[in-house]
């Protein structure tokens, strides 16, 4: 595919070499390339899904996107530019690309190296999705969708083994209006969400989003997944029972006593049978993660999964915990402990299905994996991600890509160069051909300084750094 | 929502469902939240750094007129809208807050209205995408004298999209009307009549005035004050803004400008005979309740909202 490179293909299109599709998901796909000008760097593309039919640009979009523009951190992905197809007005987002997410390495432990993750690269990974998670939320910014599959791991190259926080296709500013989780067809997988979600709260604060990453930690601890409840399917958000019934056996029953708001909860209130009748054993967090109660990790982990939101840790005071002042200490390579002799794990990469263009039309031609250290052949289709064997998608000979190479006047739109880039492409984009001066810019370029200075200072603000740095780490 | 709920900012937490729709706004003050007073400087904050300005491209007077009457009415088409679909004012004041920063960078020529209505309708939607729950299709919005077909209307959007740079989380003043009333309210009693006047005020402003000059943080506190007492002279006002520790940061001068303002806009209205449609819907608000709608403030966000059900008849 990346030898299809035509000469009259769209400007933004042609500084890329696809290489083909690595996810397919409600939102849309995603497609892994190459920047041709430096063929070291690796962008993964996500394209939107065409929203339906008279509804414009899709709301997600627009907030993913806006969101994107405002924050800018380490552990956060990075948005490199957006990109607009105007023939068929579908978006295109171009992010670094990350090899690694920690759906794929719990199950490389579980499934193929039958063996936990070490201590290091669990801490070094829980403190920067807590670093990352610090920042959004001290820009107000709730995420509402953490699950593994959303935690990426950068792979070879300057930023090995840094966490990055992804999606945010459900992420808002605190005080937007909250459409229903299951909204657009979205659906949130239901063992990462808090229980105040779970019991119908109709306010609900960032604390959510500690929830998940207790859950998260849990599940790097044990490599299964904490409260895999059985989601019940139906609209809009049902009451899920059984994800209740699979936390309350590890946690114990919640009690007015230690969560006073509880008694206002809806379904609280509604379902006295099975959610306050029950009466659950003994709680046993410390069994189901094998770790000692006295022991920091323990602790930390229990706070996150505390039940009243109130009470819960925020990041910032988990980042504070001494769990992550104590040996190993985490470091900024998350994959590659600092103590020479120590066994590191080689992940496989990506599967690419090398057969889909940046439209999802599928070619005939042959397959090819790309390849790299142990590749798990096959069998990779998990979640989020779209294995190469089942490409249940039809078969155009001519599809997407010459059709493509007929869309000159997509007008890239250069987060670098902001204001500029998005007047270029005006022409372009001119519906019904308006005749429009080009107005005068507000100096975007003193623009983005300040505003990456102002984030910048956030940043600054209360974020530790790495604990107790040490140079050997960097 | 607990009838004795005392007054914080809403605003730190998210709200799934319209029920605090149906019940009256009943303003008791209570001690604001430091975490609310931390959250209204950042969202200050955040104002400065989306800093555009505007900037006159054009100053041949007759092109003047003709741009501020077609913005009249694009602002009076947005307005009816919202009220046909009952999206909040917030909304609409968001929307009109696009098309001024739109109009800042590119320039609509004279004479094309069918662009700046088209403009309206892209900006209207884009808003209610940011801020509502339920948002109607494109084909939904009946501009007055044009039919746009859905996808004309889409590439539109893309095109405010791109001219604002993807920047679409404006804060409006709505954000800090509580948060301002709760603060000098200890020498005004704070109820609804003042805060629906308030809320007129700001969407009086919007319809005359480029919102680029004055950022919202201003016209919020210029509103509630001139809600609360419209003689202030400089130094009164000077002197019961002093106490509300989250204006530090936004000039004293600025504020005052924007009171009078604000208070030469509603003189030259009552001084005009005729009722425009802000007028009875300032109305509407005072009596509680009529033409069979449930017309009530809301305590998130001060605003009113028709049921939706009520659309299709309307339509």
């Amino acid at each position: 595919m990346s030898n299809r490179s035509g000469s009259n293909r769209p400007e933004w299109l042609q500084q890329y070499d696809l290489i083909g599709k690595i996810g397919e998901g409600t939102y849309g796909l995603v497609f892994l390339a190459k920047i041709k000008s430096n063929r070291s760097k690796s962008i993964a593309i996500k394209k939107f899904k065409q929203s339906k039919d008279g509804d414009g640009v899709s709301p997600t979009a627009i907030r993913e996107i806006m969101l994107l523009r405002e924050i800018s951190h380490e552990n956060v992905v990075k948005l490199v530019n957006v990109h607009i197809n105007h023939i068929d007005m579908s978006l295109y987002l171009a992010f670094d690309y990350a090899e690694h997410d920690l759906y794929e390495i719990i199950r490389h432990h579980r499934d193929k190296v039958n063996q936990a993750i070490n201590q290091y690269t669990v801490k070094s990974i829980l403190w920067q999705l807590l670093n990352g998670l610090n920042y959004l939320h001290s820009n107000w910014i709730m995420h509402r969708d953490l699950k593994p599959s959303n935690i990426l791991v950068m792979g070879d190259g300057e930023e090995q083994g840094v966490v990055k926080i992804a999606d945010f296709g459900l992420a808002r500013i605190y005080q937007a209006p909250l459409k229903p989780l299951s909204d657009n067809g979205v659906v949130v997988t239901i063992w990462y969400r808090a229980p105040e979600l779970l019991l119908g709260a109709k306010h609900y604060t960032s604390a959510v989003d500690m929830w998940a990453v207790g859950c998260i930690f849990a599940e790097l601890l044990t490599l299964k997944p904490l409260f895999q409840g059985q989601e019940v399917k139906a609209t809009p958000n049902p009451f899920q029972l059984d994800q209740l019934d699979k936390i309350f056996k590890v946690l114990g029953h919640p009690t007015v006593d230690k969560w006073p708001t509880l008694a206002h909860l809806p379904h609280w209130q509604s379902d006295q049978q099975h959610i306050q009748g029950h009466k659950y054993d003994s709680p046993g967090l410390y069994s189901v993660v094998h770790l000692p109660p006295k022991n920091s990790a323990y602790d930390l982990l229990s706070k996150m999964l505390e039940y009243d939101p109130r009470k819960r840790l925020t990041a910032a005071q988990a980042l504070d915990h001494e769990y992550f002042r104590m040996e190993p200490l985490p470091g900024r390579n998350a994959l590659v402990p600092p103590q020479p002799g120590e066994k590191i794990v080689n992940y496989p990469t990506r599967p690419v299905d090398t057969n889909t263009d940046f439209e999802g039309t599928t070619s005939l031609q042959p397959a090819q994996q790309q390849a790299s250290g142990n590749q798990m052949s096959g069998g990779m289709a998990g979640a989020h991600i779209m294995g190469t064997r089942n490409v249940p998608r039809p078969v155009h000979m001519v599809g997407g890509m010459q059709r493509m190479q007929q869309q000159q006047n997509m007008a890239a739109y250069n987060l670098a160069s902001q204001a500029a880039a998005g007047m270029s492409g005006g022409a372009a984009m001119n519906p019904g051909n308006i005749p429009m001066q080009r107005g005068v810019a507000a100096q975007p370029h003193q623009q983005q300084q300040q505003q990456q200075q102002q984030l910048r200072r956030k940043d600054g603000m209360g974020m530790p750094g790495y604990p107790q740095q040490k140079s050997r780490r960097f | 929502m607990d009838p004795d709920a005392t007054f914080t900012l809403p605003s730190l937490l998210c709200e799934e469902d319209d029920s605090s729709l149906d019940h009256q706004v009943k303003i008791k003050v209570s001690q604001p939240r430091s975490d609310d007073d931390q959250y209204i400087r950042s969202l200050i904050e955040r104002e400065t750094q989306s800093n555009d300005s505007s900037c006159v491209i054009c100053d041949d007077e007759s092109t003047k007129n003709w741009f501020k009457c077609a913005r009249l009415d694009a602002v009076n088409w947005i307005f009816s809208t919202r009220e046909i679909w009952g999206f909040h004012f917030r909304t609409a004041y968001l929307s009109l807050t696009y098309f001024d920063r739109f109009n800042s960078r590119r320039v609509i020529d004279d004479g094309k209205e069918w662009a700046i209505e088209l403009l309206g309708i892209a900006c209207l939607s884009l808003a209610a995408k940011m801020e509502e729950q339920i948002v109607p299709s494109l084909s939904h919005f009946k501009a007055q004298g044009y039919i746009f077909e859905s996808s004309v209307i889409q590439r539109m959007e893309l095109m405010v999209l791109t001219t604002l740079e993807w920047k679409m989380c404006g804060i409006t003043p709505f954000a800090y009307l509580h948060h301002f009333f709760s603060k000098i309210s200890d020498e005004c009693d704070c109820n609804e009549v003042l805060v629906s006047k308030a809320i007129g005020f700001v969407l009086d402003f919007s319809k005359e005035v480029n919102l680029m000059d004055h950022r919202p943080s201003v016209v919020a506190i210029a509103a509630v004050l001139l809600a609360c007492d419209d003689q202030l002279t400089r130094n009164t006002l000077e002197c019961k803004i002093g106490v509300v520790s989250s204006l530090y940061s936004l000039e004293k001068e600025c504020i005052y400008n924007c009171y009078i303002l604000l208070k030469e806009l509603e003189t030259k209205k009552n001084n005009t005979p005729d009722l425009n449609s802000f007028d009875l819907l300032r109305n509407n608000w005072s009596k509680s309740s009529n033409i069979g709608i449930k017309r009530k403030l809301t305590y998130n966000g001060f605003e009113q909202k028709c049921p939706v059900q009520k659309i299709s008849r309307r339509l």
